[in-house]
């Protein structure tokens, strides 16, 4: 027995067996994590290797390039690059798109073993580090103390980082700028000198006073004492007075050659949160975990250890992606909400039935359900990819239902029982509704195959809209039938419709439609040359107007609210000089941007950031300002707006050297939406020059901002040359010296002062008075057996310029200088910068190329190509087979071509650019549009075979299908139009696809109803052949 | 005894078991899926894509006496919609073992 068939039959079963499907779609959804977007892995792997004493050019030469030539083999390699900087080189291995990670790792692992001794015995051996995106912190917080700042770091670390570091899926919380505390004896070296003592045997000394000891057991009469020596510093206040040695009979104690202060250690980094001291805590994830639950979480016990603290503490929010990711997923929930809505109304306007719209609607909540299943067994999250994806399923999964039901309205209204009706009046279009659902999964099918960037994004489309329709026809067969079997049951015709009701008011409306078509048909029938030609100028103007009018760009950048600011001062600047011009902008900020909620400045460099320095640059002239802003609805400005306005008001700083606004953290692979130009070349000078020179022609672009070359300035160093006669003369080596240095000027750890529990550091070293000048360090006294030698006697000091790093792509130097675009598209600025790189004379031995976000955008753009190409032949061989013609096919696939002049006029009115979400609307086009013509041939072939004239059976078909035709268009677009109106945080990136697939179909729906049945009415003989050939076969029955 | 052979729309054939039913008309015949075209302006119920629809038949031996109650009944369920259709034909029985 057919499907259909049992269903009906079979109703308690067939309800089980869709109740099984929700009960599962809504256990999914309930365990189903929810994330900003699908989970991608940017493919790469990076190789630290360390060596020690090495400047960045030695790196490059003797790590960086044996690795790059090494690691070149690895399968799947997409590209190499390598920064070196002194001491440490990092190669990046960049693999393609859906490359397993573990097992390039392992390739990684191989290749490195059979090349490591081919580096330097000095360098330590290569790590291997995999990048993801859960190292992206998720919580970002600042933290504000007044009197408890001094001891705040154990505090936090015992109250706080532990017990937040308990809860499930966090993977590391880290503190930035806790103030150490620190004993510092500053020593003042005239004195020091005065009384023959160093740095080394003052150490010493405390070294050997803050001690405790065992010293044995003493038996005394029944027991047994064991004995032990209390040396230990019991307060800070105790050292001062300790006594070094006597000198001329005098008894010298501490405090006659140094200072001793209790306090917190002289740091080269300044946090400023909202203009208050204070430390930043980020926390991090563990792959795969749940962003937004794991952020509930911490904020949630965050909140209740928050009452341990004392009260002058206070913690801040900087950023939390996951109320970004609320939001964003709150606004399309809302979205599909109204979607659905929508749907429903539009059902019911053409059906005027509540039992019938039911039994349409039910369908979209089961189809849609299904999508849940699919993404909790491929292990996925909801993210806006997912639910876009349901919003554009949602006005189509009604479709075959409405085809199925309405058959089945027809049947009973002559007289069938429902029952009856729904088995007979099901099979009669079951094949038709399966075909056309073929034709939605030919396009969205080949969207789970994309490769590279755009397959990550379009994969869950294509498999969720597939999967949502393919449910949908199955539903549309078997449950439509059997409940309509159940609930739907002959009307009895009212003699008088009520005044108001939808016969009176909703179906002489229809009518009224109907008529004015059949006369715009019978018109153009008429007119069949101005009609096509009009059609075929209206598109060519199109075009014309896309090529002038329609921006290009990647993705449609975010209004995620926040801003990230980097400033870098001339390479050396001391720390202070950049902690004013910190506060100059923390003033700039507190005066022009009202709409902040929070501001984090941080200038300088903590120098024990340790591995997240390798990430970060890192150097005393940096300042980083992290700006929160309102939400997006809240403010009249948006956060591109602003950040431009910073931008105009730092380039009037003559001592900023670079800075960079950016307004996005979240971006896709990382790459933002840069342009840049790759300027390859193994003579530093001239690449830099001419990179220099790049930089300032782009510079006066229009619409070219946050201009940076990525080779560092060279930076100046001290170096001390060391006379190797004079110091052998001397008794002295260059290790010796260059410790005695150290231990004067960063200073001398001699002992660890306990206090409850915790240990902090006693430091000698000299004053800071004594060592801030190069004559300082000249003077610095080294001690000898023959006395003292002064370091400049022994040494000269001299400036040296380094280059800080050399970085690497494809084994070769590069520089590259990456431009982000405002207001102007990504594809557009590429272009005008090959201009004026073309009008640039280039060094031989130079090779310049335009990269960045922008290869990507070329690469998904002709990804997209591939795409469409893909879905028109699918599409055509469905239709060919359907229809079993060749011919048919192409008249229906008449109406493509005007959905893209829909889409670039729809685009063209809002003023939205071409991303790659607009350009997937329209290719998701393809097969809703022809659906609509579909409908219409498929009808008027069936009257011509049923013995209709030609130009009559066009023009019954048209009055016919128009309803049918005008149905499913419209709660297609409707569902799509919260969609595309949406406004919210997020909607920048789905607006442009409802609003490119809106255009596109409204335009084309129109235009099909006409120009397909004109092209029919020329391409079509009046005879077909088939029918020719067969009457010649049967002569016989000629006389 | 009479043969009647009944052809009607597949959609009637509930309608048509539930006469036989209740007319006590155990023993008959049915083809569930038949085609054809009415003589005048029977739409064609051919089971293709251009004409869906498909007909049922059967035929059934009844006592001379309950041919007319029979048909009487057929034209009752014709009478309800001349689209979907329902026809009735009688012969003789000539032997039966």
């Amino acid at each position: 027995m057919s499907i259909y068939g049992s269903a009906v039959k079979n109703p308690i079963t067939t309800i089980m067996v869709f109740v099984a499907v929700i009960v599962f779609g809504i256990y999914s959804f309930v365990k189903l994590p929810v994330d900003f977007y699908p989970e991608m892995e940017f493919p790469a792997i990076m190789v630290f290797t360390s060596y020690g004493g090495a400047n960045a050019a030695d790196v490059e030469r003797n790590i960086s390039e044996p690795l790059e030539n090494g690691l070149n083999t690895v399968s799947d390699l997409k590209q190499i690059y390598s920064t070196s900087r002194d001491n440490v080189s990092i190669v990046t291995l960049e693999f393609e798109f859906g490359t397993d990670l573990d097992a390039a790792a392992n390739d990684v692992r191989d290749a490195l073993s059979m090349y490591s001794s081919a580096l330097p015995e000095e360098a330590e051996d290569p790590v291997i580090f995999k990048f993801s995106t859960n190292m992206m912190p998720i919580l970002f917080f600042a933290i504000t103390a007044n009197e408890s700042y001094a001891g705040i770091e154990n505090m936090l670390d015992e109250k706080i980082v532990n017990p937040l570091n308990r809860i499930d899926g966090i993977g590391a919380i880290s503190l930035v700028g806790t103030p150490k505390r620190q004993i510092s004896v500053d020593i003042d070296p005239r004195r020091m000198e005065a009384y023959n003592l160093s740095i080394e045997q003052i150490g010493g000394v405390l070294r050997a006073e803050n001690l405790n000891m065992p010293s044995g057991n003493v038996e005394m009469g029944q027991m047994n004492y064991p004995l032990r020596v209390q040396g230990e510093f019991e307060s800070s206040d105790q050292i001062k007075d300790i006594v070094l040695g006597s000198f001329q009979g005098k008894t010298i104690y501490l405090k006659d050659v140094a200072t001793v202060n209790d306090s917190i250690k002289e740091m080269s980094v300044d946090e400023k949160i909202n203009g208050q001291q204070g430390i930043r805590m980020l926390v991090q994830k563990k792959s795969g975990a749940n962003t937004v639950k794991i952020a509930r979480d911490v904020k949630k016990e965050l909140a209740k250890l928050k009452k341990t603290l004392p009260s002058d503490v206070k913690i801040l929010t900087i950023f939390d992606t996951s109320e970004f990711i609320n939001h964003s997923i709150n606004n399309l929930s809302k979205t599909l909400l109204f979607a659905f809505i929508f749907v429903v109304l539009v059902v019911l306007f053409f059906l005027g039935r509540w039992r019938a719209t039911f039994v349409i609607v039910l369908t979209i909540p089961i189809s849609l359900i299904v999508a849940f299943i699919y993404l909790g067994i491929s292990g996925n999250t909801i993210n806006i990819i997912s639910l876009s994806a349901l919003s554009i399923a949602i006005g189509m999964v009604v479709d075959d239902a409405i085809v199925v039901l309405e058959n089945i309205t027809k049947h009973i209204e002559r007289g069938s029982t429902p029952r009856e009706a729904a088995i007979y009046a099901t099979n009669e279009v079951w094949l038709a509704v399966i075909a056309t659902t073929l034709t939605v999964v030919a396009v969205f099918f080949p969207m789970t195959m994309v490769s590279g960037l755009a397959g990550i994004m379009f994969k869950q489309l294509g498999w969720i809209v597939t999967i949502t329709v393919v449910t949908s026809t199955i539903a549309a067969i078997t449950l439509t039938p059997m409940l309509s079997s159940k609930m739907l049951r002959l009307r009895s015709k009212q003699k008088t419709p009520g005044r108001f009701s939808h016969q009176r008011i909703v179906v002489p409306f229809l009518d009224k439609i109907d008529n004015f078509y059949v006369k715009t048909l019978n018109w153009c029938l008429n007119h069949k040359r101005v009609v096509i030609l009009g059609a075929i100028g209206t598109f060519v103007l199109s075009i014309v107007l896309a090529v002038m009018y329609v921006k290009a760009e990647f993705m449609p950048e975010t209004d995620q609210g926040q801003i990230s600011v980097a400033i870098e001062l001339p390479a050396g600047t001391r720390v202070d000089e950049t902690v004013k011009i910190a506060r100059i902008i923390d003033e700039y900020i507190e005066r022009e941007i009202p709409e902040k909620t929070l501001v984090s400045t941080s200038a300088g460099s903590d120098d024990e950031a340790g591995f997240a320095a390798l990430f970060q640059k890192s150097g005393s002239n940096l300042i980083n300002v992290t700006i929160a802003l309102t939400t997006a609805s809240e403010r009249e400005r948006t956060v591109f707006e602003i950040a431009d306005n910073m931008r105009t008001y730092l380039g009037t700083f003559p001592e900023i050297v670079k800075y960079t606004v950016s307004t996005s953290d979240q971006g896709m692979g990382g790459s933002g939406n840069t342009v840049d130009v790759e300027i390859y070349g193994y003579n530093f000078d001239e690449t830099t020059t001419f990179a220099n020179d790049v930089a300032e022609r782009v510079k006066k672009l229009p619409g070219a901002r946050d201009v940076s070359i990525s080779r560092e300035k060279s930076k100046p160093e001290l170096r001390i040359l060391l006379d190797q006669h004079k110091m052998s003369q001397n008794g002295l080596n260059t290790a010796t010296v260059s410790t005695i240095i150290r231990n004067r000027v960063v200073g001398y750890t001699a002992s660890q002062f306990r206090e409850s529990g915790n240990e902090y550091d006693i430091v000698v070293r000299f004053d800071e008075n004594f060592r801030n000048s190069i004559t300082d360090i000249e003077n610095i006294a080294i001690p000898t057996q023959a006395g003292i030698v002064r370091l400049g006697e022994i040494a000269s000091i001299e400036e040296f310029w380094t280059p800080p790093n050399v970085e690497r792509k494809r084994r070769e130097r590069i520089v590259r200088v990456s431009v982000t675009p405002y207001k102007v598209p990504l594809g557009e600025m590429a272009t005008m910068i090959q201009a004026e790189v073309a009008k640039l004379d280039k060094p031989s031995g130079v090779l310049v190329d335009v990269g960045g976000a922008y290869e990507d955008f070329a690469e998904t753009f002709a990804d997209l190509g591939m795409l469409l190409l893909l879905s028109l032949v699918l599409v055509y061989l469905v239709m060919a087979s359907q229809f079993e013609s060749l011919k048919m096919p192409f008249i229906i696939m008449a109406s493509i071509p005007f959905a893209f002049t829909g889409v670039i006029l729809a685009l063209l009115i809002t003023n939205t650019t071409l991303s790659i979400i607009a350009a997937l609307g329209a290719i998701m086009l393809v097969g809703i549009v022809v659906k609509n013509a579909i409908v219409l041939i498929d009808y008027i072939n069936l009257m011509r075979d049923r013995g209709y004239e030609l130009d009559e059976a066009i023009k019954i078909s048209g009055r016919s299908r128009l309803r049918p035709v005008l149905m499913t268009t419209a709660t297609t677009i409707l569902g799509m139009l919260p969609l595309a109106l949406s406004k919210g945080e997020g909607s920048e990136i789905w607006s442009p696809m409802g609003i490119s697939v809106i255009g596109g179909l409204a335009f084309s729906t129109i235009v099909t109803m006409v120009i397909v049945p004109v092209i029919y009415r020329v391409v079509v003989r009046r005879v077909e052949s088939r029918k020719v050939k067969e009457t010649e076969e049967l002569e016989f029955m000629e006389a | 005894m009479k043969a009647v052979f009944i052809t009607y729309n597949q959609a009637l054939t509930e309608k048509v078991e539930y006469m036989l039913e209740k007319l006590n008309i155990r023993g008959f015949t049915q083809f569930p899926s038949v085609l054809g075209t009415g003589t005048k302006n029977g739409e064609p119920r051919m089971g293709t894509h251009t004409w869906p629809e498909q007909n049922s038949a059967l035929i059934t031996i009844v006592d001379d006496n309950m041919v007319d109650v029979l048909l009487e009944k057929v034209q009752k369920l014709d009478a309800i919609n001349y689209e979907v259709g329902i026809r009735a034909f009688v012969w003789n029985v000539e032997k039966t073992v």
